[in-house]
């Protein structure tokens, strides 16, 4: 019996070990860090980097900018995958060719992702505007990367663009897995399509949204590679993230105690979100 | 399928462990360059150095931003990655008031030396001593950047305009071209282009407007003080250059302004030397022959340049120092500089600037070397980055028309104040 | 008017697949044109002439081919190992004797460890390689991605365990098999589809990653494609030809490995919760 115990224990021994090891011991080792003021010999102990966290305007608007890129972009992502799921449940012809092109971006490394919108978006060379400048419109609003509004819109979008097929994978798969009967039942009490929609299809459909904004989210709220590469946090601070700007403290200003302070900050955030969504599939779960 | 797949794995995975046993050793030296013109040149140096002396040498290069972050990393950790490093002037006094580097007065006097030879230029040298100008040496200047002012010569002389000579007769000049002219392809031609990315570019091409209008990022006492009469006067007159500018400047760096000055679709500009020879370089220029290149104007205080020198220092924690210094010393000889200048570098010797063969070749040698000596340095703090970073992003909100540039000069003023006193 | 219905389906479909193939093949046509053919008005399409100018510059000028050799190691090594720790723990813990709300609290931890932003723990990785003297190594890469991919494979793997019934192994054990013979002649064929799909997608998060990467190295020893990519932005210019050759070089094995897995890759993505 003894031995029963033991060996499942030994297998999952390493794995626990590696975690603890590369996950939770540096998070203990942050807490220290942030709890430092002030660098190399100079530095002193106290709570100065979570105090500044509030007087800092910088970081707040990076958080807006994170929350508002988050929301936008979880919900164009939502609606157009759950549109694009639908058009796609029912047979369709060449439908596997379609699932396998649709997904395309979303494989694609997101430095990758940030050369390929580099190229598109340029206001002067990209070949959004040259198409347009060809066919006779004037470009010169359209700034993609260069006015602080159009710049937020246009990460938002190139977030879109790559993660909306995301959502429509694991959409489909949703609406894939949920039995006939339903529809049959719902057909023969007359509903309308709406109403098979709204009363059949969306409450059979939670779990796997639920799944897929709760993954998402976590995603979009670390946004950082794209980002990096297409406007840097530019122009006028419009597109730039937590990530970024922890980056930029951590690594360029050296200020490791302020920047593990301010990733606390952007940790408990993320995690009161997370917890929120757990709550809520298992309240579905148990239902 | 699976048992080549595990065989692969097995394979790879071992690779991985040979690989991952060489790291930085003895006997080599590993150089971090900047990716770009510069850092090719030091590139190509090496690989002559290599064969000459038979010393192994390994070259990384790394885009702007990250080569100062890298060296900021191991210079910090001292993890002696490189025994090398170029670095951009402004970063000095971060590396040498935490003394990183290596004091290379010793290194010359172990070879019986004084110290560098005074063929190098003053304003150069100056970078490279902690404090500026007086203390110890702890870098050589290998590329002699200071700002020049580009303009259409052609266009000038069509509409009489003479050279301009204050920002006021460059944005007069910049109305009257935008106005009349057309580029070669009939689209529009703009007066002026700049580099306004938030961060480094947006400081870079400011500061010597900020300067010519009288305006100081600090008072005698250390205080910040952007946001004087002068300085505002200075952003307003960025923005009203800003709209004779192609759309979408904010967001432009150095790519785009060129790109725009080469295509003939912008007619003044700042940049720096190392472009001059793709102007002149019929393949890639349309303006080839068209473009005159000058010292910068001045407005209530005569004209100043931005120097931008690449240095080249010695980490402390390289484990090659002596090996280092040699290939130092060697790279910034007179003979190693001329050839550098012939891959289109700006020398920082005078020798080099004088030299009839390079006269011939680089026209625009006499106007960079006046430029080059009465250039002035970025302000010689440790905390410029983080400054720089703050101001740049300032300067872009009111480029963006996000502030108005009061609004932009007094928050960055109250947010530089911040960096200082958090430092203090 | 279900024939108009049919055709607008279809349009729509077909835009959607065109709206995310056309960048692509936009990056795809920038790596193979000259540079002055790189920002012509109206942009070319089709129909430029194609030069490998690009690829030769970056392979054999420039260090892409020794980035390239980096990012298979790392990503191999560290889904190996990932792959042998994780499946192994997963094993496990569907075996352990231990109430099931306990067992399912332990996994969603372990899976919890994976929701940390990185960002959060890149200060102290970084400062933890600084002082066992691994900064710029492969080797650091390989552990962080595999602490990476850890949780995953536990959950994903622990998901395939647990629609095998005991009575298995259990029935290989009375033949006289060791429970771990059991576990490798038995079980692991049974599982064989589960942990390719888990494999590749640990070599698609590896492959792709690039915050470690670039503030774990320091020279050209660890550094992976995307930071070799990203290096292209200089300061003078920007490297277009060259960064979309690299571009085009690291996304092709990676859209390889996703067709191969097509048929896993909701349950994957969606960590197995959504059967796929």
């Amino acid at each position: 019996m003894r031995k029963y115990l033991s060996l499942p224990f030994l297998l999952a021994a390493p794995a626990l070990a590696v975690l603890l090891a590369l996950s939770v011991y540096p998070l203990v080792y942050a807490i220290k860090v942030s709890l430092q003021v002030g660098a190399g010999d100079a530095a002193r102990w106290g709570f100065g980097n979570f105090t500044r966290l509030f007087g800092d305007d910088l970081f707040r608007s990076a958080l807006l900018h994170t929350f508002s890129y988050a929301a936008l972009a979880l919900t164009f992502e939502f609606l157009l995958g759950l549109g694009l799921a639908l058009l796609l449940d029912r047979p369709l012809k060449g439908r596997g060719v379609f699932r396998a092109l649709l997904l395309v971006p979303m494989m694609l490394p997101p430095v990758v992702v940030g050369v390929v919108w580099r190229l598109m978006l340029n206001p002067s060379f990209g070949a959004i505007n040259g198409t347009l400048k060809g066919a006779g419109v004037d470009t010169d609003s359209l700034t993609w990367t260069a006015s602080p509004s159009l710049a937020f819109a246009s990460v938002v979008a190139v977030d879109v663009w790559q993660w909306t097929p995301f959502m429509f994978l694991v959409l489909l798969a949703g609406l894939q897995a949920i039995p006939r009967e339903p529809y049959e039942a719902a057909m023969i009490d007359g509903a309308s399509a709406w109403q098979t929609f709204t009363h059949v299809t969306l409450p059979l459909l939670k779990p796997a949204i639920l799944i897929a904004l709760l993954l998402r989210t976590m995603d979009l709220l670390r946004v950082f590679d794209q980002i990096f590469i297409l406007t840097e946090g530019g122009p006028a601070f419009a597109t730039e993230t937590v990530s970024l700007y922890i980056y930029r403290t951590a690594f360029r200003f050296f200020d490791f105690g302020y920047a593990a302070a301010m990733s606390f900050a952007l940790l408990v955030l993320t995690n009161i979100i997370s917890v929120g969504y757990i709550r809520l599939l298992q309240r579905q779960e148990a239902a | 399928m699976r048992p080549t797949l595990i065989s692969a794995l097995v394979l790879i995975t071992t690779l991985s462990a040979l690989l991952a046993g060489c790291g930085s050793e003895r006997g080599h030296l590993t150089l971090a360059v900047n990716s770009g013109v510069e850092g090719d040149a030091l590139k190509q140096a090496a690989v002559d150095y290599e064969a000459s002396s038979g010393v192994r040498i390994e070259v990384v290069e790394l885009p702007y931003d990250n080569l100062f972050e890298k060296e900021l990393i191991d210079l910090n950790s001292g993890t002696g990655a490189y025994d090398l490093i170029m670095l951009d002037d402004p970063w000095f006094p971060r590396f040498a008031v935490s003394e990183f580097l290596t004091d290379l007065g010793p290194m010359y006097e172990k070879r019986g030396q004084g110290g560098p030879d005074d063929d190098f230029i003053a304003t150069s040298m100056a970078l490279c001593r902690h404090p500026y100008e007086t203390g110890r040496l702890y870098a050589l200047p290998y590329v002699g950047n200071s700002q020049l002012f580009f303009y259409r010569k052609d266009l000038f002389e069509k509409h009489g305009l003479k050279e301009p000579s204050s920002w006021q007769e460059v944005l007069a000049a910049a109305k009257t071209i935008g106005e009349r002219e057309r580029s070669d392809d009939g689209g529009r031609l703009y007066g002026y282009v700049m580099r306004a990315e938030q961060g480094n570019a947006v400081v870079a091409d400011f500061l010597p407007i900020f300067w010519a209008h009288g305006a100081e990022m600090f008072d005698p006492s250390g205080k910040p003080s952007v946001d004087s009469e002068e300085g505002v006067a200075a952003l307003r007159l960025m923005l009203e250059l800003g709209r004779h500018a192609p759309p979408g400047y904010a967001s432009f760096n150095a790519d785009e302004v060129s790109a725009h000055l080469l295509q003939g679709s912008a007619a003044m500009s700042i940049n720096w030397p190392a472009w001059i020879s793709a102007f002149t370089d019929p393949a890639r220029s349309r303006v080839a022959g068209k473009m005159a290149f000058t010292t910068l104007p001045g407005e209530r205080k005569p004209g100043q340049a931005e120097i931008g020198n690449w240095l080249i220092a010695i980490p402390k924690g390289s484990r090659n120092a002596d090996a280092a210094f040699d290939f130092l010393a060697w790279a910034t000889s007179p003979e190693q500089m001329k050839r550098s200048a012939l891959r289109g570098n700006p020398p920082t010797r005078r020798s080099v600037f004088t030299d009839p063969e390079l006269l011939a070749k680089f026209p625009a040698y006499p106007a960079q070397l006046r430029s080059l000596e009465t250039s002035r340095p970025r302000p010689r703090t440790p905390l410029w980055n983080e400054i720089e970073n703050t101001f740049g992003i300032f300067l872009s909100k009111a480029n963006s028309g996000v502030l108005t540039p009061e609004e932009a000069m007094s928050q960055a003023n109250a947010e530089i104040a911040k960096i200082v006193e958090r430092n203090r | 008017m279900k024939a108009t219905l049919r055709l607008l389906k279809y349009a729509a479909v077909i835009m959607a697949a065109l709206f995310g193939l056309i960048p692509v093949y936009w990056m795809v046509t920038i790596s193979l044109k000259t540079e002055a053919a790189h920002f012509s008005v109206p942009p070319e399409w089709v129909g430029f002439g194609p030069t490998l100018e690009h690829y030769r510059e970056a392979f054999f000028s420039r260090s892409f081919g020794r980035y390239l050799l980096t990012s298979a190691v790392v990503s191999v090594s560290s889904t190996a190992l990932a792959m042998t720790v994780g499946t192994l723990a997963a094993y496990g813990l569907t075996r352990l004797r231990m109430p099931e709300r306990a067992s399912r609290r332990l996994s969603l931890w372990i899976l919890s460890t994976r929701m940390f932003p990185p960002i959060v723990t890149i200060v102290p990785l970084f400062l933890m390689m600084r002082d066992l003297r691994l900064l710029d190594t492969v080797a650091s890469l390989v552990i962080v991605y595999t602490a990476f991919n850890l949780p995953f494979v536990v959950w994903m793997m622990r998901g395939f365990f647990q629609e095998l019934p005991r009575e298995l192994e259990e029935a290989a054990m009375v033949d006289g098999d060791s429970r771990m013979g059991a576990l490798v002649r038995v079980i692991l064929p049974l599982v064989a589809p589960g942990l390719a799909a888990t494999a590749v997608f640990c070599l698609i998060v590896s492959w792709n990653e690039f915050l470690f990467a670039l503030v774990l190295t320091q020279t050209e020893a660890a550094m992976t494609l995307p930071v070799g990519i990203a290096g292209r932005v200089t300061q003078y210019e920007i490297k277009w030809g060259v960064m979309s050759a690299a571009g085009v070089v690291a996304m092709v094995p990676i859209l390889a490995f996703a067709m191969a897995v097509q048929r896993y890759l909701v349950r994957g993505l969606s960590l197995g919760a959504v059967k796929g």
